[in-house]
């Protein structure tokens, strides 16, 4: 009897099912990696777990921006202006678009989202408000930002904001804790047509401004909590579109369909850093710095922390979004070139000589010992550190790995509490952002402090002074030669140690969609997470004819 | 009664423990979950911003004990705050997507395995030196010294993705609406079968071994004798006087296991995707998202707790010496 039940169990469970077949024209994304989903379509608050694409796909911005090409596309405006006296920028805002409940949408509604920023500071991600006085909507389709100061950089965070509805918005409690549930955007999908913790769908805007767009007819997500698993999705061909990190992806992937599996890596992600404490001696010395970047053996570190999937930084520490900004001569700085020989000369002339045990002794006698510290899980990171260490024991520095839990670590991080760490950068659609918080002395704070970048806390005059006057500069020409003057003062001072630029990883599969970015037609970013350049690829992808 | 409500008591007095514990071990890690959450956004969030985020989670610098009050009131109602990780969902919320896949499968896996190991163990000790006694016993021992998790991958790697025979993922399949229909059920069970199998398996042995030995103590004893000098027939006795007896210790096991099954199922959970609470938690940690460890923990701890609470009366109903105590 009890066999008899065991056998029927078995039968009832283990019988191989035939997968379903799958609805035409469903695009399965796997982006975001959780266990359950929480239905969450806040757009404004970027705090909130909102479900991608939120900020761009359900709602969207005025213009995109794609590194891979360096063009902004018109979006939701068709163009902008600046006044004569730089103060003022005027948007025009594209004809005949309407929310996804089939209200138009006009300037009220971008003027509405920018006080929404004012009122509640916990939106204002981008800190627009502090170089923008007031906005104005002039007539239904002409939007106006006064500035309090002439900031050029500044178009590109009023660009990239993902733009709400008055109408449904003003009845809003509180936009910060607010969930969205029923989201009214103006973006290719924004219905919720199911939303359970596996699994939820968004179909299309019925009343979408680009006519004929988009042609996917519905995106699907399914719950992946670990990158195991969302691979497994994508090799077993169940996913049509990642940004997940694969190991061999070439061989584990690709080549199980060469045809139809692609991938496309491009360096678009921000730099990873050895970062020094240049508050502490020796480390304020550039030759010092100069020397331990000098002993890295860049080649290997990426091959074995990163797969080969990334190239050594140069001694621009500019990732592969700027390569248009890139200045030829300070690239070529030497002190990120693998050579122990002139590692060990730069530190005898800083006075770090060696001892009879082959240690570098500081002025006090003692050996010179830096550790480094990474976070415990992160393991590309971890491989990173270790290289490092081996390679500044070769120059007779004592160097210990450390790892420590992520709150640990970027506490230690951010209040300068550390000897040598790696961590990342911060990026924007120029060079600016990420130069203002390497070298700018306007983003040191005291150790002890918390900064939010910066934590090797080193300042420039001289470079600070540049980048003030980039903020003022609104030729190409004048931006760009600004932008290489800052560079070789960057290669100069080596404020930091760059490492190599992270890949921005994204798979497709074409088996049953065609028009995925690729690095032959770079139109956009291929990474889902890349937002909002994800706009250009969910607008621009069509399904095959079954 | 009286022996009750002293477990009853005991028990309140582990919970206000737990609640306080809870209270107070996040506070003392380093780190503060704003800056956890601007790191998500490596870069893309202004560092400005970071003031205002810290406002909007409202972090306070009150003092400890106002906020221990806040934290007691607002459990009371039911009321486990805001998740930062998932901001601004509820934290009952969150935990409300995935307790009952957890409790279902955990639940159920510890439920067959303690019955099957039970039953095994009184088979084994009943014909000592048997086959089953023999390759059953020290089989699943060498099983259980693995880990769930790896046991976990091995059997997705072989069922799953080799051979194909179960879902590689989730509670049930996601192109069918939850119903209570027989097709729904047998989905659910065919996604369940390889995460539960996993966790009956790494902790089979321990049952079975258990009770085996203290069943071969129990045979050994003058009870034993005069029930088969009585003539008894052998099945009642080893079912009625033997494994009765045996069973205790292993009762009281249960309720002990039942805290690290929970932890270990959290694994299992996370190699096949199942929606429960195990990735949640290692999610919360990960962000620093106090609220939502703490509603976890408690959720658990308050569940070993009821578990415990549960086996005390079972262990009331089973042996007589407790009820005469009492």
């Amino acid at each position: 009897m009890k066999a008899a039940l065991w056998a029927l169990t078995l039968l009832l469970v283990a019988c191989k099912v035939e997968p379903r077949p799958r609805p035409p024209g469903v695009l399965f994304v796997s982006v975001e990696q959780q266990s359950a989903w929480v239905r969450n379509f806040n757009p404004l608050f970027a705090g909130a777990g909102s479900r991608w694409p939120t900020r761009a796909g359900v709602y969207e911005c005025l213009e995109i921006f794609s590194p891979a090409v360096g063009q902004w596309t018109p979006w939701l405006a068709t163009g902008h202006a600046w006044s004569e006296d730089r103060r003022t920028l005027r948007f025009t805002l594209r004809e005949g678009v309407r929310w996804s409940d089939g209200k138009p949408f006009s300037a009220h509604d971008v003027a509405f989202t920018f006080q929404l920023l004012k009122q509640h500071a916990a939106l204002d991600a981008g800190g627009v408000w502090r170089f923008v006085e007031d906005v104005r909507a002039e007539d239904a389709h002409t939007v106006a930002f006064q500035f309090s100061r002439v900031y050029i950089p500044g178009f590109a965070e009023l660009a990239q904001q993902p733009i709400v509805a008055r109408h449904v918005w003003e009845k809003v409690a509180d936009p910060v804790t607010f969930t969205n549930p029923e989201p009214v955007g103006t973006g290719p999908f924004t219905e919720v047509t199911l939303f359970r913790n596996q699994v939820y769908e968004l179909g299309r805007n019925p009343h979408y401004w680009q006519p004929g767009k988009p042609a996917v007819s519905a995106l699907r997500f399914l719950a992946f909590p670990t990158n195991d698993q969302a691979n497994l999705a994508l090799v077993e061909g169940e996913v049509d579109w990642a940004g997940n990190f694969v190991p061999a992806v070439d061989r584990t992937f690709v080549a199980r369909d060469p045809e139809h599996h692609g991938r496309w890596f491009p360096l678009y992600g921000s730099t990873v850093f050895l970062y020094p404490n240049t508050t502490l001696p020796p480390l304020n010395d550039v030759r010092v710095r100069k020397a331990l970047s000098m002993a890295l053996d860049r080649e290997r570190l990426v091959e074995i922390a990163m797969y080969g999937y990334t190239r050594p930084a140069d001694a621009t520490a500019l990732n592969d979004a700027y390569t248009a900004w890139r200045d030829a001569e300070a690239a070529q700085g030497a002190w990120v070139k693998h050579d122990l020989e002139a590692a060990k000369r730069l530190l005898d002339e800083a006075g770090l000589k060696e001892g009879p045990d082959g240690l570098r002794r500081k002025a006090d006698g003692q050996p010179l010992t830096l550790d480094i510290e990474v976070v415990g899980g992160w393991s590309d990171w971890v491989r990173a550190g270790q290289v490092v260490a081996r390679d500044l024991r070769k120059l007779g520095v004592q160097s210990q790995l450390r790892t420590y839990e992520f709150g640990a670590w970027y506490a230690r991080l951010q209040k300068g509490e550390f000897q040598l760490a790696i961590s990342w950068s911060l990026d924007g659609p120029t060079p600016y952002t990420f130069y203002k918080w390497q070298i700018s002395p306007r983003t040191v704070r005291p150790v002890g402090e918390v900064a939010a970048a910066n934590w090797h806390r080193f300042g420039d005059a001289e470079a600070d002074e540049l980048l003030t006057r980039f903020e003022r500069a609104d030729s190409e020409e004048e931006q760009r030669a600004l932008m290489a003057a800052v560079q070789r003062r960057y290669s100069e001072t080596a404020p930091s140690i760059p490492l190599f630029p992270n890949p921005s990883w994204g798979e497709s599969n074409t088996k049953r969609f065609t028009g995925f970015p690729t690095a032959q037609n770079p139109y956009a970013r291929l990474s889902p997470h890349a937002e909002p350049d994800s706009l250009l690829v969910l607008t621009a992808l069509t399904p095959r004819e079954p | 009664m009286a022996y009750v409500l002293r477990r009853l008591g005991f028990y309140l007095l582990a919970a206000w423990a737990s609640l306080t514990l809870n209270f107070v071990i996040p506070r003392l890690a380093p780190g503060d979950p704003a800056s956890a959450m601007f790191a998500r956004f490596e870069g893309r969030v202004q560092p400005e911003a970071m003031v205002a985020l810290r406002a909007a989670f409202g972090f306070t610098d009150a003092p400890w004990y106002i906020q221990y009050g806040t934290y007691l009131k607002h459990l009371f109602r039911g009321d486990l705050g805001l998740s930062y990780a998932y901001y601004p969902a509820r934290v009952s919320e969150v935990i409300g997507t995935g307790l009952v896949w957890t409790l279902g499968l955990a639940g159920c896996a510890v439920i067959i395995s303690f019955t099957v190991g039970c039953m095994l163990g009184v088979l084994a000790a009943w014909n000592r030196g048997g086959w089953l006694d023999a390759t059953v016993a020290p089989a699943l021992a060498f099983l259980g010294a693995f880990p769930y998790f790896w046991l976990a991958m091995l059997a997705l790697y072989l069922f799953g993705f080799g051979l194909g025979w179960f879902p590689l993922r989730h509670a049930y399949s996601h192109d069918l609406e939850p119903a209570l229909s027989f097709t729904f059920a047998a989905d659910v069970a065919r996604h369940a079968f390889l995460p539960g199998a996993s966790i009956v398996m790494a902790t089979l042995g321990g049952w079975m071994l258990s009770m085996r030995n203290t069943m071969v103590a129990t045979l050994g004893t003058d009870t034993l004798r005069l029930a088969h000098a009585k003539g008894l027939p052998p099945r009642q006795v080893m079912l009625r006087y033997a494994a009765r007896n045996a069973l205790l210790p292993n009762v009281t096991g249960f309720g002990m296991a039942l805290g690290f099954v929970l932890s270990g199922s959290l694994l299992t959970e996370i190699v096949f995707s199942y929606p429960g609470t195990g990735y949640l938690l290692i999610l919360a940690v990960r962000n620093q998202d106090y609220p939502l460890m703490q509603g976890l923990f408690l959720t658990i701890t308050f569940a070993v707790l009821a578990a415990n609470f549960a086996v005390d009366l079972l262990c009331l109903w089973l042996d007589p010496r407790t009820r005469a105590h009492a």
